[in-house]
């Protein structure tokens, strides 16, 4: 059935191009070229237009453009991008089709750089056969939610699992963990990315650009891209001779919030220094409900505040670069804390009985259970360009330390008075520290109309556990990847794309012995044991994967289409796991005989820009051979398992599709409106499970967006106001140990200006984010297992305050 | 171009709803039910058991399609640390000090492919225990593995 469906989707797909083809063009000139700054370095996202028509056109990432079915004759065109003084430039086509180079001049920076219009829909890069989005450090700013992920989320395709206001991870296409990679300033960002219960420990004023993949990109970023990748860019490189920076301030009604992100700067003409401190403070949040209930037991909440779900976050980043005309070299050094706490009336699914005095006196303490996590980072990224060679490398070093805080509670076979001769500290749960070194190398050539890549990804992690708990085994492991990607400009309106890669990993797992013995039952006999929960294990895998593509871009129509192969290597957990999760009533058994996790994936997307509306459909197909899944089984374990319920990883088929719609359309010239909508379908198909969907499966959504900006009158531009209505439908395709989520609409609001002042673009933001106080369950959070309601309504208002200044001698 | 824009539309529509129809696979959704209400079921909330005595768990267990197995964890609950799953809460003892509290972790076997399923078991209670405040936790699953949760508060004498 699903098959037969799928196929009718592409079959529907290629009806719909045909009937598109049909709409060819006459000959005319074509005009090309490279954008780059003084520096030569190319600069991507430039907006080329040409005056007094629609035709507009987007550089892609080597600064490159094309515009097609120019008349000859005279024509005048404009090249803007954020950060960079807009140009307008008038060229002569009379015989031939003409190649031109544009040199664009950084403005100061963060003095424009946060402008509106092309935050929302994002312009979609022709060059590219994979779905990429990409939005900019005005989006985040003017959605801005608790997190990355959080403010990322208004997305199509994109969703996040989460934990209170403040933690949450992504869910590209309802994959998430392991199956997406988040790669900060071009390094694979290392955390305990398996966990639902924590969240990315990246600081989102840090993060200028974000580039979203929906789909498959293993070929470029490894394993674990296989269902996309998050790359955040820091903020581009200021200006020759230039001094500045900027302060931000947020404020948040709901948990009561109170943040500030300083950020300064300065560069002469060879070297720069940037620098950011993010200090972000909050309470508890609150819902709509007085009270909640887990299970039957009625909790009830003291002014709406879910207890204990206060936080904080420290940012600290120092940017430091050497520039000059060929060559580029930055060291970037960031150390985010973060210390939240989780709600206390239930760990995991498990009541807890609460002095509610103590943890009502203050809404913004942090009590236990709570968790620390730091993350400390060094990369450095160089370019040298050399004729017609790029080479890039990144080198990183990454610490992650995560602390999970609980008061001892004898779950099992633990002895019920902590013991005395613990030296772990008998609040310390668990205890998660991996540093990772990674290592990347990319060679990008032009030859001709091939422009090939070529590159090399190394990384080693050591992975350290302590704690009272057990739950994944300490682990080393070492990957090495290589790849070669080429680039075929076919025609003016053709592009193809082929990849090939080839993945070596090795993981070696160490043993743990429990500290306290079990009793052991067989038949009728029971003995005392430290049960030994992992042994040593030692694995290797090697993958070869592969991707083609084509774009096709003709006028207002704009075809991508990508088929290819992804991996992902088992994880420690899912190979070594033999915990009891307590808070979970589960029992995890890993399988140390898991093979690599093999997806293959077709991607489409169609485009049809008009001159007042645009529309973009991008259905995908996605079948894994061996889905790698906890398997909640029927089975208790009363011996290793303290008689939980046995959840076991296995493999199965496992088919996925969907598509993202987006439309919008422009009344006015100050008036435009905008439809987001979603659909995700995933089934497995054999296995016990067979038949059920993957746990985390986003229900469909839809976004509709009004958004009037006003152009007033001694203003800069960037006035606007904005409402978004989202109506997400119920999820009842469930499986263990999942529950139904109703649906639900939510609205929010936003509204913005920029006021001059002392000659700077004072930015002000305002958002009203569940302006109804609507009371919904959010199927991919984590709470939902309890039935914790989302928050309730928040009034976000942000200041971004820039200041610079431009010595003239250069 | 408007004719192009209609067959966009159109097919858009008709692609997405192709996709729609694929929920209608039977799979099963329902969590197993453990019943505790019976005048005959036992314990119940905020029960008593002695030390030194055997009593009689009885519980009656359902599901939509078939019962998975059945675990009992009996643990003490001297701290008040956690929280029954039940609406009536019980009168607490102090807060003590565990010397020797009772823990038992069993399984319960049920025969394949019962829908319904009366759960009868003796369950001997030592003697020399601490008495006090205890969880009687009740974990139930179904076959394809949805689980149900029932923990009562309980006393030992």
């Amino acid at each position: 059935m699903t098959i037969f469906t799928s196929m009718q989707k592409f079959i529907c797909t290629f009806f719909l191009l045909t009937s598109l083809f049909s709409n060819a063009f006459g000959q005319n000139f074509n005009l090309g070229g490279l954008i780059s700054d003084g520096q030569r370095q190319p600069i991507s996202g430039v907006v080329v237009s040409v005056s007094g028509s629609n035709k507009t056109v987007v550089t892609d990432r080597d600064g490159h453009f094309l515009i097609k079915s120019l008349d000859s004759g005279t024509t005048t065109i404009r090249f803007a991008r954020l950060g960079y003084t807009a140009i307008e430039k008038t060229f002569n086509i009379h015989t031939d089709d003409l190649k031109v180079h544009v040199i664009l001049v950084a403005e100061v920076r963060q003095l424009k750089e946060v402008t509106i219009e092309d935050g929302h829909t994002g312009q979609k890069n022709k060059t590219e056969s994979l779905n990429i989005q990409t939005v900019d450090a005005a989006f985040i700013q003017r959605n801005l939610g608790g997190s990355l992920m959080k403010t990322l989320e208004r997305l199509p395709g994109i969703k996040t699992i989460g934990i209170g206001s403040g933690q949450s991870k992504p869910l590209i296409r309802g994959l998430g963990f392991n199956r997406v990679v988040v790669v900060d300033k071009g390094v694979k960002h290392e955390g305990q990315q398996w966990g639902a219960d924590h969240g990315l420990e990246i600081d989102q004023f840090a993060a200028n650009q974000v580039e979203l993949i929906k789909g498959a990109a293993s070929f470029i970023y490894g394993s674990d891209a296989i269902a996309g990748a998050i790359a955040i860019n820091p903020a581009p490189i200021p200006m020759v001779n230039s001094i500045g920076g900027s302060v931000d301030l947020i404020g948040k009604t709901n948990n009561n919030l109170f943040g500030s992100s300083v950020n300064l700067y300065a560069r002469n003409k060879q070297w720069f220094l940037d620098s950011r401190f993010t200090y972000q403070d909050y309470g508890d949040y609150r819902v709509p409900t007085d009270e909640v209930y887990v299970y039957d037991y009625q909790v009830k909440l003291k002014d709406n505040f879910l207890r204990n779900t206060a936080g904080r976050e420290i940012g600290t980043h120092l940017n430091l670069g050497y520039v000059n005309e060929r060559f580029r070299s930055v060291f970037y050094l960031s150390n985010t804390i973060s210390n939240s706490g989780f709600f206390a009336n239930a760990h995991g699914l498990e009541p807890r009985n609460v002095d509610a005095g103590m943890h009502d006196a203050s809404s913004r303490d942090i009590l236990r259970p709570s968790q620390k996590v730091n993350h400390f980072k060094i990369i450095n990224r160089s370019v040298l360009e050399d004729g017609n060679h790029r080479f890039e490398g990144e080198l990183g070093y990454q610490r992650n330390l995560r602390k999970e805080f609980s008061d001892y509670v004898n779950h099992g076979y633990m002895p019920s008075v902590y013991p005395s001769f613990m030296t772990v500290p008998s609040d310390l749960e668990r205890e998660f520290d991996k540093v990772v070194y990674s290592a990347n190398l990319r060679d990008r050539i032009t030859l001709g109309k091939h422009e090939l890549s070529l590159g090399l990804n190394g990384e080693h992690q050591n992975n350290g556990i302590n704690g009272y708990t057990f739950l994944v085994p300490a682990f080393n492991q070492y990957s090495i990847g290589s790849f070669v990607y080429d680039k075929y400009r076919l025609n003016d309106n053709i592009l193809l794309h082929a990849a090939l890669r080839y993945d070596h990993s090795r993981i070696k797992m160490f043993s743990y012995t429990d500290w306290f013995p079990s009793t052991i039952t067989s038949g009728a006999v029971a003995r005392e044991e430290y049960v030994v929960r992992s042994s040593d294990l030692k694995r290797q895998f090697n993958s070869v994967v592969w991707s083609v593509g084509a774009n096709y871009n003709l006028d207002r129509f704009s075809l991508k289409a990508n088929v290819g192969k992804s991996f992902r290597m088992p994880i420690a957990k899912e190979l070594g796991a033999n915990g009891v999760n307590y808070h979970y009533f589960s029992f995890e058994k890993g399988d140390p005989s898991l093979a690599p996790e093999q997806s293959y994936q077709a991607d489409l997307s169609l485009e049809w820009k008009a001159e007042q509306w645009s529309i973009l459909l991008s259905p995908f197909y996605n079948y894994f051979s061996n889905y790698i899944y906890l398997n909640p089984t029927s089975g208790h374990d009363t011996n290793y398992g303290a008689g939980n319920q046995i959840f076991q990883y296995a493999q199965s088929k496992v088919v996925r599709y969907g598509a993202e719609l987006q439309f919008k359309i422009k009344f006015l010239k100050t008036l435009t409106a905008e439809a987001l909508g979603e659909y995700l379908s995933a089934e497995q198909r054999s296995g016990d499970k067979a038949g059920y969907t993957l746990p985390f499966s986003p229900p469909a959504s839809a976004l509709f967006n009004l958004t009037w900006s006003p152009v007033l009158k001694n203003r800069p531009e960037g006035t606007y106001f904005s409402i978004d209505y989202r109506v997400t439908s119920p999820q009842n395709n469930i499986v263990p140990p999942e529950k139904k989520t109703p649906g639900y609409q939510l609205i929010n609001l936003q509204a913005g200006t920029k006021i001059k002042f002392y000659n700077q673009s004072l930015m002000i933001s305002l958002q009203a984010q569940n302006v109804l106080n609507t009371r919904y369950l959010n199927h991919t959070s984590f709470y939902r297992l309890i039935a914790l309601p989302e928050m309730g309504r928040n009034i976000v208002l942000s200041v971004k305050i820039p200041f610079s200044s431009i010595k003239n001698k250069s | 171009m408007k004719k192009a824009f209609f067959y966009f539309s159109f097919l858009t529509v008709l692609c997405l709803s192709a996709c729609k129809k694929e929920t209608e696979n039977e799979i099963d959704t329902e969590y197993p039910t453990i019943d505790v209400t019976a005048a005959s079921a036992f314990p119940k909330q905020c029960g008593e058991v002695s030390r030194g005595e055997t009593f009689t768990f009885r519980a009656l267990l359902g599901d939509n399609t078939a019962l998975g197995s059945l675990s009992l964890d009996i643990h003490h609950n001297f701290d008040h640390h956690t929280h029954s799953t039940e609406v009536e809460t019980c009168s607490m003892e102090p807060i003590k000090v565990p010397v020797k509290p009772f823990l038992l972790i069993k399984s319960f076997p049920i025969p394949a492919e019962q829908r319904s399923f009366l759960m009868e078991q003796q369950i001997t209670i030592p003697s020399d225990i601490d008495p006090g405040d205890y969880h009687f936790m009740i974990r139930l699953t179904d076959k394809e593995g949805w689980q149900t949760i029932k923990g009562l508060s309980i006393k030992i004498k």
